[in-house]
């Protein structure tokens, strides 16, 4: 390594595993030539947990918590959509008032996702003030979630054919009223972030994608959203709640930095709107309905809009009371290839800032590991797996 | 008897001791403002002088390939500095306990040495994130130098006279030059931060780019004496200013106050801005810091030849 | 072009209290739907171990000590707990429940851990049990 540097007369910045400006793990080398940046490369795989081969292990319902710690953040995103695909399996449908809450929560969630964006990429930045207010603030969300639901962060609101909570009329009114101090916030952060002038150095044509390369890299959420690409999965195939209550997708032409900042902070007003809409119009009835233990036999994907973008899951059942198998494509994973796009030619003080531009969660992707070598299969059969373990842990 | 005398005032008052528990209080003070700006608690008073003894009892790692006696020796020669120019500065608002014609241009130097240890200690270890520290401090030492000094001059300028205390003497017998020169107060001021490294002139250290920058290696008494070293180059920024723009420093609680006003100010500018980039701090000084300084300086030559001032 | 945005909000601050709560001194109430300890009521529970099956930490078992008579003793592990509330869920006759006010279980030692739920005989004869196990050498499945 040191003499291929030495050769090549370059020098290669790492920033991670361990690095205080990510706060989870992942590696990235970056080539730079004094400042500038003329290389990046991306490792991931050190917070891979073998999520997808213990849902197999586990019944329907466990399964169902077992994915809501696949992100801390996007929780109940996670669990949401393996609950609406475990009932699509199923030919079960939760009743209208608990898709609704799901959606309410669901938008709650992306506001509480979308400050805690604004405050990392403020102190990526070395902006600490706004980080700091970012997350006093984030505080009165995730308030009206643990009255809502029950917990601050993993908050369980799903169960197999509903919701468990219930939306009382003093919780509405509590939420209410959150969300028209949020909103005076988010107006006030807006202002920031579109007019502080060191705050729009470090985020103006910094890490500019065109609709053309999001388009091929395949950049979804809001990355995407911020280079003009208007996909949403809450608009193209509306799931939940939002069948009822359809959104406006927010779109930026900008494709930098200061886009996907726009972009975030522009759909906190959308979530905001959409949560006094539902809390206005929530419908009457049940919670939930009763799931069978056994889910008949058959596959179904399952697509949902998380705060990062496109949640996939594919869910094949066998007809038992487990999965035969779940297999999880969360948004970071495709978001990946846009910061190595993009990285040539900044700072390598933009770094950091392109990092987490794009929002980014390494324990999302780190769902499988594959390890190519020259003369790998596709396939192995038993044996092979064995004596290529016995041999790698010798 | 002198002797006596002199040995008080380098190791117990205005120097040594004295000096370093004042570095340590107005370094608490900082976090502390800047905390309550951000709506925090920040930390108890205490809390740099604790960090400071954990520091010292910690065993101190040296790296692989780096150079044994600069590695020992810089963090030392970096506390003398510091600790040699507050022999100079009318620390407390007393009368500096050495003086002699042009000690201002010797106390910047000595602070500027500080700064030239940090960024060697940082070119001596192979660590990556050290090296780039090291290139940005240096970077930054050149940027923000020129303007600095001629802030400075400004008032000396006026006062005819290199001496800091006679400078004091004649700010103290005038009006503020805060308000004759606001423009070198003003680069004095963004001066002294970039100097200490504060945000938002913090690229050389910062944390989510490079880790800690040149100090990266460091562990343990060496990092105790750069952060002591730093504070007291607070201390010193803090006098300088408000000696030469602030009316001078004749008695404590003047000193008192008008470095406290200070750092005030200095608090709410470092929580107020994104950290720059090192192309945009070099850019910031050269084409609008030095340019504002050098202006000031030639109205205050021309204005001094024509006997107005 | 604008400089210095936030300035408003620093001025406000620096009037006013932090935002930070001293945790261990000042304490907020707990919303009334938090899910803290768990907590079964022995009286109406039929023994279905729905609560058991569906749990996704293995933390509850329902130990059986006469099925007839509904002699039930619930072992439940607050270190394996992750608060779900599905074992709640399950119960169609309200046995279970999760409190709001008993939410600071952190503890430095195992014990405190597990806790029985049920009769005071019920348990009683559980321990003799679990004592004359762990006296005799055999296979215990923990």
């Amino acid at each position: 390594m040191e003499e291929q540097v030495q050769a090549k007369n370059k020098f290669v910045v790492p920033i991670g595993p361990q690095h205080p400006a990510l706060k989870e793990p992942g590696h990235f080398e970056f080539t730079v030539d004094g400042e500038i940046v003329v290389g990046a490369t991306v490792r991931l795989g050190y917070a891979h947990r073998g999520i997808e081969k213990g849902c197999e292990d586990r019944n329907w319902a466990q399964g169902m918590y077992l994915v809501e710690r696949v992100c801390g953040i996007c929780s109940h995103i996670h669990a949401m959509t393996f609950a609406l695909g475990a009932e699509k399996l199923a030919n079960v449908t939760a009743p209208p008032r608990a898709q609704a809450i799901r959606l309410l929560v669901g938008e709650l969630e992306r506001i509480h996702s979308h400050m805690l964006w604004l405050g990392v990429q403020a102190h990526e930045g070395g902006f600490d003030t706004l980080f700091m207010y970012t997350w006093r603030d984030r505080e009165t969300v995730m308030d009206l979630l643990e009255m809502l639901t029950g917990n601050r962060v993993n908050y369980s609101a799903n169960v197999l054919g509903g919701v468990k909570c219930d939306v009382t009329d003093p919780i509405a009114s509590e939420i209410l009223k959150g969300m028209d101090f949020l909103e005076q916030r988010a107006r006030y952060y807006l202002d920031i972030v579109s007019t502080d002038e060191t705050f729009l150095g470090r985020t103006r044509d910094v890490g500019t994608m065109t609709k053309e390369q999001a388009l091929r890299i395949g950049a979804i959420g809001p990355t995407g959203r911020a280079s003009g690409l208007e996909r949403d999965v809450r608009l193209n195939a509306p799931y939940a709640g939002y069948v009822d209550f359809p959104i406006k997708v927010v779109t930026e032409q900008g494709g930098d930095l200061l886009a996907r900042t726009l972009v975030r902070v522009k759909e906190l007003f959308e979530s905001i709107r959409l949560i006094r809409e539902v809390l206005d119009k929530l419908p009457p009835g049940e919670i939930s309905v009763r799931m069978p233990r056994r889910v008949p036999e058959g596959a179904v994907v399952s697509r949902v809009e998380a705060p990062r973008g496109e949640v996939l899951y594919y869910m094949k059942s066998a007809g038992s009371d487990k999965p035969e198998r779940i297999k999880i494509r969360t948004p970071s994973i495709c978001n990946w290839a846009t910061v190595m796009a993009t990285a040539v030619g900044h700072k390598l003080a933009d770094m950091p800032m392109l990092l987490a531009g794009i929002d980014p969660c390494f324990s999302c992707s780190d769902r499988s590991v594959k390890i190519v070598r020259r003369d790998d299969e596709q396939y192995m059969t038993w044996e092979a797996l064995r004596q290529y373990g016995n041999g790698f842990y010798r | 008897m002198s002797e006596l005398s002199s040995l008080l005032a380098l190791m117990i008052f205005p120097g040594g001791l004295a000096l370093l528990a004042a570095g340590l209080l107005y370094e608490w003070a900082d976090r502390k403002l800047v905390a309550q700006l951000q709506n925090r608690l920040g930390p108890r008073w205490f809390q740099p002088l604790a960090d400071t003894f954990k520091l010292l009892a910690k065993e101190e790692i040296v790296p692989q390939g780096v150079h044994k006696g600069l590695f020992w020796g810089l963090p030392v020669v970096a506390v003398a500095a510091a600790l040699t120019a507050a022999l100079y500065v009318p620390l407390a608002g007393l009368n500096p306990a050495a003086a002699f014609r042009g000690d201002l241009i010797v106390a910047l130097y000595m602070l500027s040495l500080l700064t030239l240890c940090l960024g060697l200690a940082g070119a001596n270890t192979y660590n990556r994130f050290s090296v780039i520290g090291a290139t940005r401090t240096l970077t930054q030492l050149f940027s923000y130098e020129a303007p600095f000094m001629l802030s400075l001059l400004g008032p000396a300028l006026v006062a005819g006279t290199w001496q800091i205390s006679s400078i004091n003497q004649y700010a103290a017998g005038n009006t503020w030059m805060i308000l004759t020169q606001p423009v070198g107060f003003v680069v004095a001021l963004v001066g002294l931060m970039g100097k200490l490294e504060l945000p938002p002139f913090d690229a050389p250290e910062a944390e989510t780019e490079i880790v800690s920058g040149a100090l990266t290696e460091y562990s343990g008494r060496g990092l105790a004496l750069f952060h002591l070293g730093k504070d007291i180059e607070l201390v010193i920024g803090l006098t300088l200013v408000s000696a030469f723009y602030l009316g001078g420093l004749t008695n404590p609680l003047a000193f008192l106050l008008k470095t406290l006003a200070l750092l005030l100010i200095l608090a709410v500018l470092q929580s107020l801005f994104a950290r720059l980039r090192i192309d945009q701090t070099v850019g910031l000084w050269w084409r609008v810091g030095a340019l504002l300084a050098l202006v000031q300086l030639l109205l205050v030559i021309v204005l001094k030849g024509t006997g107005v001032l | 072009m604008k400089i210095g945005v936030m300035i408003n909000d620093l001025v406000r601050s620096l009037f006013s209290k932090p935002a930070t709560e001293k945790y261990p001194f000042e304490k907020r109430p707990a919303p009334e739907r938090l899910r803290g300890k768990l907590y079964w009521d022995p009286a109406k529970c039929t023994g279905c171990q729905l609560c058991v099956k569906d749990c996704p930490s293995e933390a509850i078992e329902l130990i059986v000590l006469d099925k007839v008579n509904k002699r039930f003793v619930m072992r439940y592990h607050i270190d394996r707990c992750t608060y779900c509330g599905q074992c709640v869920e399950n119960c169609r006759l309200e046995c279970l429940g999760m409190s709001s006010e008993q939410w600071e279980l952190a503890s430095t030692k195992k014990e405190p851990f597990e806790v029985f739920y049920g009769k005071e005989e019920d348990i009683q004869e559980l321990m003799d049990r679990l004592d004359h196990a762990s006296a005799t050498p055999q296979n215990r499945r923990d």
